[in-house]
Formats: structure tokens, C-alpha cells, sequence
């Protein structure tokens, strides 16, 4: 037998946490071993078979007769992922629901998904980069709601512009409204506050989808004729253009080239005159004076592939030519000679010394071939261990291995963005099912006094049409099918009906509720004997306060804008299903899977230190949205991303001491 | 062959008082062979013989008079309840590329109809450009 050699850092799952982490580390000469739960195919470094692979993605979604965010990816029994197909309500007579991955004991089905896989969610996620807002870390000062974060924005900050960088966004900063600014001045003020005086994105802003001039358009007049009323008050709707993690037109005034790790000032920098090379893995000095330009990041089989968006509408779940980005894209830049990834490797639980409580390794099984039942164990050494496996793989593991719990914090304040979605037909042709899947959203309820009472959230304009709630264009076929309608009668109808569908969703931030958790249960286990995820789950009347209000408003802007409303809520529409005042509402899920080992100031009531340090163990760090103590209104990825190139610097400033 | 030739000829003859659209729009899928040995195929042969004779003599019988033609196919052809609902499943073919509940082949999905009659395109496939989103679609 072979000793197993020791790394400097063994990191569990390759999605965007783990990939950064060894991106960033390899690039400062750190060794790093990998452990990937799903298939090698998906792993291919090799040009002409990563493409191959991605094809049969890409064929595998053409084929999916329901396109959820998952379909087009294996799904293997060594390493399930979630998958929103297998959601059920729980009654009396299906408690816990076990038909998928998930073990739901409810109440409430937790209805997002995840994927186990190279390249981790990034792979279906939609893109949107929208940073937390300054307040949303301070939510227990505030607001007296959930908890504070352990750092400010402004600690954040820097991380943020790192995470802006290796994802490569688009957009403008003086595109992103402010919800407290009621004025220009205020605005420009908040913004250079918020994102320095000169920022800006690597990229120019996507262009807006011209739904969304048609939105804005009818809520403008709304705002000078009728306003919405607010608890009686007339309340203005702004607008942002969202930020998003796909490719658009470099902006020459981004000056930066590359995140490295500076080893006097034992920091990560943005640099502007140095960059990683891929060719030489080393770092290359830039000549001075060099002209230079955001280059962005194309295909992981061809640079020249998917440099900008070619709107093929298919964000979630999988764009053809990787405009989007994806976590392959950072882990292909690692530096290949001290990065060793093992596939097929599910963790299922790391190892620790009593007394010091020094991590000594992390067990996984390699399985042979997709949904074999054969496998081998092993243990995988590193000096540090980083945990990058998701928010509820990585509870689980810390479960399983009694680890890094003395807070009784894992597993718990399970959070995501509950989605109440409103639908109907615009006044005019507004042509959905074309572009981003969003490129603008309703920012003006992301903050606010209001937050006391119920949750805030934030409103993406749709490009999906009635998609998501009624799995249109195929539903609107088969209603017209059903009353005989054929022939040219039926395209007309068609024609004229489906480009004036109009989807909105209320992204209600979830507050962290301790009951809402993981846990692990010997009696429910996967093929190759590792713990599925029991799941408790319910929604609080914080959130169903919040269906309230935004029904509300979202009632007198259909009305005053003159879109016919088709939103019908009910026990069959969806899996969730709440009351409220003697109102029915359905909320749908985000996939924003956050908050199961939150990171705090004191090891009595977190997990992590705000290096995403585990308390108990001194050489153990978890990454991932897990980490995050309060979800605020914004998509989780660009924050988590800050926040791990904020470990990547703590674990390089550990190794370096 | 020969057969099969005429069978081909009346099922998109047929298809296009079916779905509305021209048989060059039809044709340009690239679907027919395919979608008429789908529908062979998944159905019983005497129900789909059947149908297809009724459509022949509903064509030819109502060549120069559209409202017949339309009254016939929605009397004779559209019900659910005759030729085990075959008419309806045609449409769904075209506009979806599924026959009933399952997608035919990636391609087929690629040239659903139903895309073009929402001025858009199948979601990830035939992708129209770079901000051609933030335009209204083209008239052809």
C-alpha cells in the first residue's frame, strides 16, 4: 500500500468555494488535493473531451421533458443531488417524504436544489451578482431580526471587488438603486460609498431585456398617476439593472488584471501589473505601460467560445457556449503541477484528534462507475482541510463526524429565498423567452424600516414567460388543445398570447430560524452507505407577512398597470403552501441554500470565525453559503465568493506563519 | 415504399390544417420522416391507417371549400376521443417535438414550433445574438 501523501490542503467539492480556494492557493505554490464527488467525465481537462462531455449536457437538457436546474446533469446514487422534481407536500401519511435525495420531515417541503458535480451550482445557476447591502450585515442592530454578521460591508469590500473579478461581471454601478436614496445626489453618494468613487465591473452592463423596458415603462406611468400605497403612504417602484456573472462587452476602465497572493504584505491583491499565466504556471510581470483590456473568459474547451452572450435563454440550466460563468473556469487556471483532483470521491466525514482537536484527515469512497455499488475508502491527509461541499453536504459531514458542533450551531438556520411568484398577461408584447433570465430587478423593498415586521426582497423582472409556475409554452398548447382549438386559429392565439406573458417574483429573504436545519439520521442512508440530508423545514410568520405585503403591492401595480393577473395560489400549484390571514400563498423556491454553519463573533453561538475558521478546529475552514448568518436580499453566490477568497487569504496567511 | 411515400404526403398535408402552419415551414424542421415514424410507430397501425385514410378523403373531398375542410377535421379528426386522440398528438409533435409527454430527440426539441409563434426561440438553441434580446423580435 502506498502512503498517502500530505498536501497542504485537502478541499472537499469543486464548485465555485472549492475551486477558488484552489485556484488561489496553488497559484501561491501551495499543494492541493481535491476530492469531487461526481463523474471524471465532467472533470476533463483535456480540450476535446471536456467539450464532448458538455454536449451530452447540452443533449441531455434537449431531451428533459421537465427542464429543472438539475436535468441536465447526471444524477448518480453515489453522490444524489437534490432534484426540485422530487418535492411533495407532507401530510400525515408521508412524513417524512423520501422520494428524492432529501429526507423531508417538513412541516414544509425545503424546495431548492443544489448540484453534486464538477463545477458545483455554477453549472445551473443563473448569474445574477447583485452585492449584499451594507445594512443586511447588521440585521440584530437594526432591525431586531435574526443575527449581525461578524464583519461589515465595508470589510467585505474588498473581497467583493476580488469575487467581481474571477466571476467576471457585468454591469453598472450607477445602475444598482439604492433603495434609501429618494434623490439623485443621494444616490450618486451611496454608490460611492458603497463601490469606491472610480469602480467599476469588468464588464459593461448586459443589455436589458426589452420586457423589461415595457415593465418599467407601465410602472413609471404607475408612479406619476397612481402610486402604490404602502400602508397608506404612496411609495415609488425603482428599478436596478442586476450585475451578472455573464460575459458583455469589456469595460476599458477596468484596470485589473488578476487576484495574487502578495506574500510580504501576507495579502490577496487585485493587481494591476502582474497576472497569472497558464501557460508558464507562474506569475508574469506585465511590461509597463502595456496597453490592456478585461479579457473575458470564454469556453472551458475554447477561449474563443462564449466570450460574450449569445442570448440563448437558457441560463438555468445550462448555457451552451459558457458566456455564463462556471466554476471550471477558475479551477482550470489553478496551477496544474500542485493540483491533484480525485473524482468519484464522495467525503463522508473528516477525522480529528480529541484532545487538540487537530483535523487528521478526511475519509472518502472512490466508486468505480456511476451508480456502482463498489467502492473504496480512504483517508486524504492535508495540513489544512476546507469543507467547500455545499451548505448541506457540508453540515452533514460535520454531523457525521461529530465535528466543529460545540456552538450546536450545524445544520441549523437552514435559509433560502422563498419566491412568491405573480403572473399575467401584459397590455401589450413585452416578448419573454428571450435573453438572461433576468436582467433588471425591483429594488426598492431590499431595505427599510419595514423589515422590523416582515422580510424584505428583491423582484427580478422575468424573461422565462409563465415557465416556472405553469410550465408554459407546453401548458398554454395544452389549455388551448383541450377546447378543440387547432390549426391557424391556434397559432394566432399562441402568437398573440404567449409574448405578453409576464412573470414576477418576491425573493423574500428568509430570517434564520434555528428549527429550519439538517440533520442525519442512521436510518436513512444513500447506496454506498453515506447519510442523506434530513431536512426540518417551515416557514415563519416573518415570511408569510412578507407574501402579504409584496401581494399587495404587486395587486395595485397589476391592476393600475393594466396586466390581466392569472396568479392563482393553492395546495396543488406548488409543493409549499402556507396561509396567511385567511389568504392561501405559494412560495417557490430560490436554490439559495444558506446559513447551515454560520459564522459569528463567539464559538458559543456560530460555527465559523469570520475567516471561516471552524472554532473547534484549528485547521479546519468551511466555505460555501453555509457560512452566511443572515441571507439579505441579494443571490448568495457573488457574497459567498467574497467571503472565500477571504479564507483563501486567512489559510495562506496560516500555512506562510 | 410506395406505401409509406403516400403516407408521408397525407400526414403533412394533414399536419398543416393541423398545426397552421405551410408545408415549407413544416418541411424546413427537418422532422417529417421522423415524426411520421413516430406516430406509426407509438400508435396502432389499423388507428393510425384509419386516420390517415379519413384525412385523405377530408383533403380531397374539401379542396376548394376551407370551412368545410376546417368543420370535418374539427368534427372527424380533432375529438380526443377518436383515433386514440392522434390529431391533438400530432399537434403537440410539431409545436413541441414531444409525442405526448416525452421529447422526441434533442433535435426535435430544437425545432419545436412553438418558439417561432413567441417570436423567440427554443431556450438554448438556435441562439439569436448578442443583445438581440433588448430588441423586438424581427417580422419575418
Amino acid at each position: 500500500m502506498i502512503q498517502n501523501k500530505t498536501y497542504d490542503v485537502v478541499i472537499v467539492g469543486s464548485g465555485i468555494s472549492g475551486a477558488v480556494i484552489a485556484k488561489t492557493l496553488t497559484q501561491a505554490g501551495k499543494t492541493v488535493l481535491l476530492l469531487e464527488a461526481g463523474l471524471t467525465a465532467g472533470m476533463n481537462l483535456d480540450r476535446n473531451g471536456n467539450y464532448h462531455n458538455y454536449v451530452d449536457y447540452l443533449n441531455t437538457f434537449y431531451k428533459a421533458q421537465i427542464k429543472v436546474p438539475n436535468s441536465p446533469y447526471p444524477n448518480i446514487k453515489d453522490a444524489p443531488s437534490i432534484n426540485v422534481i422530487d418535492m411533495e407536500p407532507i401530510t400525515a401519511t408521508n412524513s417524512p417524504s423520501t422520494v428524492g435525495y432529501l429526507v423531508q420531515a417538513g412541516p414544509l417541503p425545503f424546495a431548492s436544489d443544489c448540484l453534486r458535480g464538477p463545477g458545483g451550482t455554477t453549472l445551473h445557476w443563473l448569474g445574477s451578482t447583485p452585492r449584499m447591502l451594507p445594512n443586511d450585515f447588521r440585521m440584530k442592530s437594526l432591525y431586531g431580526v435574526g443575527v449581525d454578521w461578524p464583519i461589515s460591508y465595508e470589510d467585505l469590500m474588498p473581497y467583493y471587488e476580488m469575487a467581481e473579478l474571477e466571476i467576471g461581471v457585468s454591469g453598472d454601478v450607477n445602475a444598482i438603486k439604492w433603495p434609501e436614496a429618494t434623490t439623485e445626489k443621494q444616490q450618486i453618494a451611496l454608490k460611492n460609498k458603497n463601490y469606491g468613487k472610480d469602480y467599476v465591473f469588468p464588464m459593461e452592463n448586459i443589455p436589458t431585456s426589452y420586457i423589461d423596458g415595457v415593465v418599467t415603462g407601465l410602472v413609471k406611468g404607475v408612479n406619476n398617476n397612481k402610486p402604490v400605497k404602502v400602508n397608506g403612504k404612496d411609495t415609488r417602484i425603482g428599478f436596478s439593472i442586476t450585475p451578472q456573472g455573464r460575459n458583455s462587452t469589456p469595460n476599458k476602465k477596468y484596470p485589473y488584471r488578476d487576484v495574487i497572493w502578495d506574500a510580504k504584505k501576507k495579502k490577496l491583491l487585485l493587481q494591476t501589473d502582474k497576472c497569472w499565466s497558464t501557460v508558464l504556471n507562474a506569475v508574469i510581470d506585465i511590461p509597463k505601460g502595456e496597453k490592456y483590456e478585461y479579457l473575458p473568459v470564454g469556453a472551458t474547451w475554447d477561449p474563443n467560445t462564449g466570450q460574450r452572450c449569445e442570448g440563448n435563454a437558457s441560463c438555468v440550466p445550462i448555457c451552451p457556449v459558457q458566456a455564463k460563468y462556471n466554476a471550471l473556469k477558475t479551477l482550470f487556471k489553478s496551477d496544474r503541477s500542485k493540483t491533484t483532483i480525485k473524482t468519484q470521491s464522495v467525503a463522508s466525514r473528516v477525522i480529528y484528534d480529541e484532545k487538540s482537536g487537530e483535523i487528521t484527515g478526511v475519509e472518502y469512497k472512490t466508486y468505480r462507475t456511476a451508480d456502482s455499488l463498489v467502492y473504496d475508502t480512504d483517508i486524504a491527509k492535508g495540513k489544512i482541510y476546507v469543507l467547500a461541499a455545499s451548505a448541506i453536504e457540508n453540515a452533514k459531514i460535520l454531523l457525521a463526524s461529530n465535528a466543529a458542533n460545540s456552538s450546536d450551531q450545524v445544520g441549523r438556520n437552514l435559509m433560502d429565498h422563498l419566491c412568491l411568484l405573480t403572473w399575467g398577461l401584459l397590455p401589450e408584447k413585452g416578448y419573454p423567452y428571450r435573453g438572461p433570465g433576468s436582467t433588471t430587478n425591483m429594488s426598492s423593498f431590499r431595505d427599510g424600516d419595514f423589515r422590523k415586521e416582515h422580510a424584505a426582497w428583491i423582484c427580478p423582472i422575468d424573461n422565462w414567460g409563465w415557465a416556472w409556475p405553469v410550465f408554459s409554452p407546453g401548458s398554454d398548447l395544452a389549455t388551448a388543445l383541450a377546447k378543440n382549438i387547432f390549426g391557424k386559429e391556434l397559432r394566432d392565439l399562441l402568437a398573440d398570447s404567449l409574448p405578453k406573458q409576464l412573470l414576477l417574483h418576491y425573493e423574500c429573504e428568509q430570517a434564520p430560524e434555528p428549527s429550519n436545519r439538517v440533520t442525519i439520521d442512521p436510518n436513512y442512508r444513500d447506496a454506498i452507505g453515506n447519510y442523506r440530508p434530513v431536512i426540518h423545514y417551515d416557514a415563519s410568520d416573518y415570511m408569510k407577512k412578507a407574501f402579504k405585503a409584496a401581494k399587495e403591492i404587486n395587486d395595485q401595480l397589476f391592476e393600475a398597470a393594466g396586466i390581466q393577473d392569472f396568479t392563482t395560489y393553492s395546495p396543488t400549484m406548488a409543493q409549499d403552501y402556507v396561509g396567511y390571514e385567511g389568504q392561501g400563498y405559494n412560495f417557490w423556491g430560490a436554490g439559495h441554500i444558506v446559513g447551515t454553519h454560520r459564522m459569528g463573533k463567539s464559538k458559543k453561538d456560530s460555527v465559523v470565525n469570520k475567516d471561516c475558521k471552524t472554532w473547534d478546529h484549528d485547521n479546519l475552514y468551511l466555505v460555501g453559503c453555509g457560512n452566511m448568518p443572515t441571507l439579505g436580499t441579494s443571490n448568495p453566490t457573488l457574497t459567498m465568493t467574497a467571503l472565500t477568497f477571504k479564507a483563501a487569504e486567512a489559510i495562506l496567511k496560516q500555512l506562510e506563519k | 415504399m410506395e406505401s409509406s411515400k403516400k403516407g408521408t404526403n397525407v400526414f403533412l398535408e394533414i399536419s398543416v390544417c393541423l398545426t397552421g402552419f405551410s408545408k415549407m415551414e413544416l418541411l424546413g424542421t427537418g422532422m417529417l420522416e421522423t415524426y411520421y415514424n413516430v406516430m406509426t410507430n407509438k400508435n396502432n397501425l389499423g388507428v393510425v391507417e384509419a386516420f390517415l385514410t379519413e384525412s385523405a378523403k377530408i383533403l380531397t373531398k374539401n379542396k376548394d371549400n376551407k370551412d368545410g375542410l376546417k368543420n370535418e377535421i374539427l368534427n372527424n379528426l380533432i375529438p380526443d376521443s377518436l383515433y386514440d386522440g392522434l390529431a391533438q398528438n400530432i399537434i403537440t409533435m410539431w409545436y413541441m417535438g414531444s409525442w405526448i409527454n416525452e421529447i422526441i430527440s434533442p433535435q426535435s426539441y430544437v425545432q419545436g414550433m412553438i418558439w417561432g409563434v413567441a417570436d423567440a426561440h427554443p431556450p438554448g438553441a438556435k441562439q439569436p445574438g448578442f443583445a438581440s434580446w433588448s430588441m423586438a423580435p424581427k417580422k419575418v
